[in-house]
């Protein structure tokens, strides 16, 4: 492209320069005047000079245009080529590649091809060894086959025979079907037998049915034979009734009067029935009475006879102080006696309780005495005892020395006649022997007498303990024997006391018992008493505080009480002033009921600063109207009064006498429209009533010309 | 009031409840105490524990809430008083004066349950007028 703009530039500028030139030859042309002619020729001259060197230049450049212009191409071609040369080399290149790629494809082709040569070389091989276990099998198979072969031919054999079985039982088949035949023609046969047989059991069951029928219908028969018979029975039975009623009923109007009879028998025996009842009360209280009357009269006598033996009790009484000398006069003295008798009685009571105890004292005295005393033998029998121990003792001891001595003694001879045998001969072991013996014959005794002394003590204890033992026994025989003498002087003299003492305890038990009762009742009561707050007034009293609430309350009450009435009592003189008084009253009777005094005060000032106000407006009003009224009839001439509810009475202010008015009287209640009334002084300005008032109908115009016209007789006159 | 109890000189407790207008005994509460006077100073101390006294005073004191549920109701307004029944030949204070027993003139009564401390032992009971109306 640049070779385009250089071209482009190129030509532009040759086309300038030729414009150029033309331009300038027709400058050149038109400067062809011989005015100037050398100059300007020379200067043509130059300018052509200039002009073709430009054009040579041009000329030049166009020629060095043109070459680079080739050069360019050639350049270009250059690059082209190169640039063909370079695509053909890479794609020479890149056929070669892929050439390569194609001989590496083919050779890694050629090595899988290879490789499953080797591998079918290989699968051949095996298959060949398959080939050859498949032949070896097949072998194996055909002797197999061979065998199946045999096998099969023998089954086919059996098949052989079965068929020939078959056949066989096929024609057993044949013969079962020929049977099969001949019993379904016997089965039809037997149907349709079967079917006559149900057809005759189906007649007989409808001859059974009708058969029950009738015989259903025979029952009924029956059934209606029986009531008809039990019916005709009980008519049988009503006609019986019926004549028995038909006596009976003969019997009934007697029965009537006899039940009227009755009735009024009832009716009387009812009456009298009331009367026995009352009579029977009456008795009642009659005998009750006579049975008191007679208790009394019995308690009469039995009181006379009390009051007589009273009487004689009381005159032995007072006799025994003639009988007695003990200055007896009243009951008194002899409660007197009583006492210091009864205390008499408690002295010697008590000195006999001394005595009593003092003479258990001595018993009981006696009675350790009597234990010491035994307690002291019981000793001396020990005491003996031991004294006889010991003295047996001493004489087994004594035995045993006189024993011992004599065995001694015995010992010595026979020592002695050993040692006056040893002497002449030796009879040693005869002899030793002998003294061995000897010896052991002592010592057995010995040991005999030991036992024999033992058993003796033991004999001699035993003895002892029985003596002590029977000492004892003698010894409380006598003690018992004392006392059973004792005891026998005085049984004789209790066995009477024991009676009485007998009679006192069953006395004493019974007392004992209703005391016991009574105590359980008053208890009982003492309960209910105490539950009630009962209490003994001699040992209790009650206190209670003197502030306590029960009077705090009551004062208070009382004291509510009184404010109560004080309060109303103020209320009421309050309602009786107010109304007496004034108009105040009527707004508190209104408000009813009891205001506080304050209240009161407040509503007596707010009533008074009314009133204030009420009076002040009336004053104002009172002045305002006053002057207004002065102010309209100084204005108009006129006083309007109002003499009553609508009529308006005017008097001018020129009026020649003093009772000249005239009478306005409002026919609307507003005031708007008014009329004339008659009057004396209206008689007299009947011109102008007529001008102003009845033609021109205008009040104002009238009375204007009035005071007018009264103005100017005023002035005139 | 302690020194009292102490000494054993108080009898009897009542509580009196009555209408403050026709000043009519209604309800009467009453605590007898018995005093085991042999128990002063000698002995030493008893061997109730203060938490059964305690029990017991509860209950006794449930007792006395339950009996609600029998008593009559007290309509009008009412005020009580406290009387002590003591020996007789104890001076008198100085704010206590002597008063009668307050009895309730047609009365129920119903013992309550009582307590022990092994020195006093409290009977309760109440006494009520018994309504006009059953």
């Amino acid at each position: 492209m640049e070779d385009l703009e250089n071209n482009t530039t190129v030509f532009s500028t040759l086309r300038s320069l030729n414009n150029f030139i033309s331009q300038r030859m027709e400058g050149v042309s038109g400067l062809a005047t011989p005015v100037s002619s050398q100059s300007s020729l020379q200067m043509q001259y130059q300018q052509r000079m200039q002009l073709e060197e430009q054009a040579g230049q041009i000329h030049s450049k166009s020629q060095l245009l043109q070459v680079e212009r080739e050069k360019m191409q050639m350049e270009l071609s250059h690059k082209r080529a190169r640039i063909e040369l370079e695509k053909a080399a890479n794609t020479n290149a890149r056929n070669y590649e892929r050439e390569a790629d194609r001989n590496q494809e083919l050779l890694t082709r050629i090595k899988q091809y290879q490789e499953r040569e080797t591998e079918a070389e290989n699968k051949l091989k095996e298959q060949m060894e398959m080939n050859k276990s498949y032949k070896k099998s097949m072998e194996t198979m055909s002797k197999k086959m061979q065998e199946k072969d045999s096998k099969l031919a023998e089954a086919n054999e059996t098949i052989t025979v079965l068929k020939g079985k078959i056949s066989e039982l096929q024609w057993n088949i044949m013969n079962q079907e020929m049977q099969m035949t001949s019993q379904d023609s016997q089965k039809q046969e037997l149907m349709e037998q079967l079917d006559v047989e149900k057809k005759k059991w189906q007649e007989a069951s409808q001859q059974i049915q009708t058969l029950q029928a009738s015989q259903s219908l025979l029952t009924e028969y029956e059934q209606k034979i029986k009531d008809l018979e039990q019916k005709l029975s009980q008519q049988e039975h009503d006609a019986l009734i019926v004549k028995n009623m038909k006596t009976e009923l003969a019997r009934f109007p007697k029965m009537e009067r006899e039940l009227r009879q009755l009735r009024e028998e009832n009716a009387y025996f009812r009456e009298m029935k009331e009367n026995n009842g009352l009579l029977k009360e009456e008795v009642e209280g009659l005998q009750r009475k006579l049975e008191r009357y007679e208790k009394v009269q019995a308690q009469l006598v039995t009181m006379e006879l009390e009051n007589e033996k009273l009487l004689g009790k009381l005159q032995s009484w007072e006799k025994l102080d003639q009988s007695t000398g003990l200055n007896i006069r009243t009951p008194d003295d002899l409660s007197r006696q009583i006492v210091a008798l009864q205390q008499r009685e408690l002295a010697l009571k008590e000195q006999n309780s001394t005595f009593m105890n003092s003479a258990r004292m001595l018993e009981k005295a006696r009675q350790q005495l009597q234990e010491e005393i035994l307690s002291v033998q019981s000793q001396l029998l020990d005491e003996k005892k031991k004294r006889e121990h010991q003295e047996a003792l001493v004489r087994r001891l004594q035995k045993r020395v006189v024993l011992l001595t004599k065995e001694r003694d015995g010992m010595r001879a026979i020592l002695e006649s050993y040692d006056s045998e040893l002497t002449p001969a030796e009879h040693s072991p005869q002899l030793s022997r002998r003294m061995r013996e000897a010896e052991d014959m002592v010592q057995k005794l010995h040991a005999h007498n030991t036992e024999l002394e033992a058993q003796l003590s033991q004999a001699l204890e035993e003895v002892g303990n029985h003596k002590q033992r029977a000492e004892m026994l003698e010894v409380e025989m006598k003690v018992l024997k004392s006392q059973q003498c004792t005891a026998e002087q005085s049984t004789v003299i209790t066995k009477e006391e024991v009676d009485t003492l007998r009679l006192k305890i069953e006395e004493l038990e019974a007392e004992r018992s209703r005391l016991s009762e009574e105590n359980t009742s008053l208890e009982m009561k003492l309960e209910k008493f105490t539950l009630q707050g009962d209490y003994d007034p001699s040992r209790t009293k009650v206190l209670h505080f003197s502030m306590n609430p029960m009077s705090l309350a009551k004062q208070q009450r009382k004291e509510e009480q009184q404010q109560l009435q004080e309060e109303c009592e103020r209320l009421r003189e309050l309602v009786r002033v107010l109304q007496g008084g004034g108009s105040i009253s009527g707004n508190l009777e209104g408000v009813g009921g009891f205001q506080s005094p304050q209240e009161v005060a407040e509503l007596k000032k707010q009533v008074e600063s009314a009133e204030l106000k009420n009076q002040r407006l009336k004053e104002v009003f009172q002045t305002k109207i006053q002057e207004f009224r002065k102010v309209c009839y100084t204005l108009t001439g006129y006083q309007i009064d109002i003499t009553t509810e609508n009529q308006y009475r005017l008097s001018s202010i020129y009026a020649e006498h003093q009772g000249d008015c005239l009478l306005f009287k409002a026919s609307s209640s507003s005031g708007g429209k008014m009329q004339l009334l008659e009057t004396e002084f209206s008689r007299t300005i009947r011109e102008l009533i007529e001008l102003h008032l009845l033609r021109q109908d205008s009040i104002p115009a009238f009375l204007s010309a009035l005071t007018l016209d009264l103005f100017s007789r005023q002035t005139i006159a | 009031m302690k020194e009292w109890l102490y000494k054993c000189i108080v009898q009897r407790l009542v509580v009196v409840i009555s209408s403050i207008e026709s000043s009519e005994v209604l309800e009467r509460w009453q605590f007898d105490i018995e005093c085991d006077k042999t128990a002063k100073d000698d002995n030493g101390p008893r061997e109730k524990s203060q938490k059964a006294i305690q029990d017991e005073i509860r209950s006794v004191i449930r007792q006395i809430t339950a009996t609600v549920t029998f008593l009559p109701l007290l309509e009008s307004a009412c005020a009580f008083d406290l009387l002590i029944y003591t020996d007789k030949d104890l001076a008198v204070p100085e704010k206590w004066e002597e008063s009668g027993p307050q009895f309730i003139a047609n009365s129920e009564e119903v013992r309550l349950r009582s307590f022990t401390t092994t020195i006093h032992k409290v009977n309760t009971s109440v006494a009520y007028k018994k309504d006009s109306v059953p």
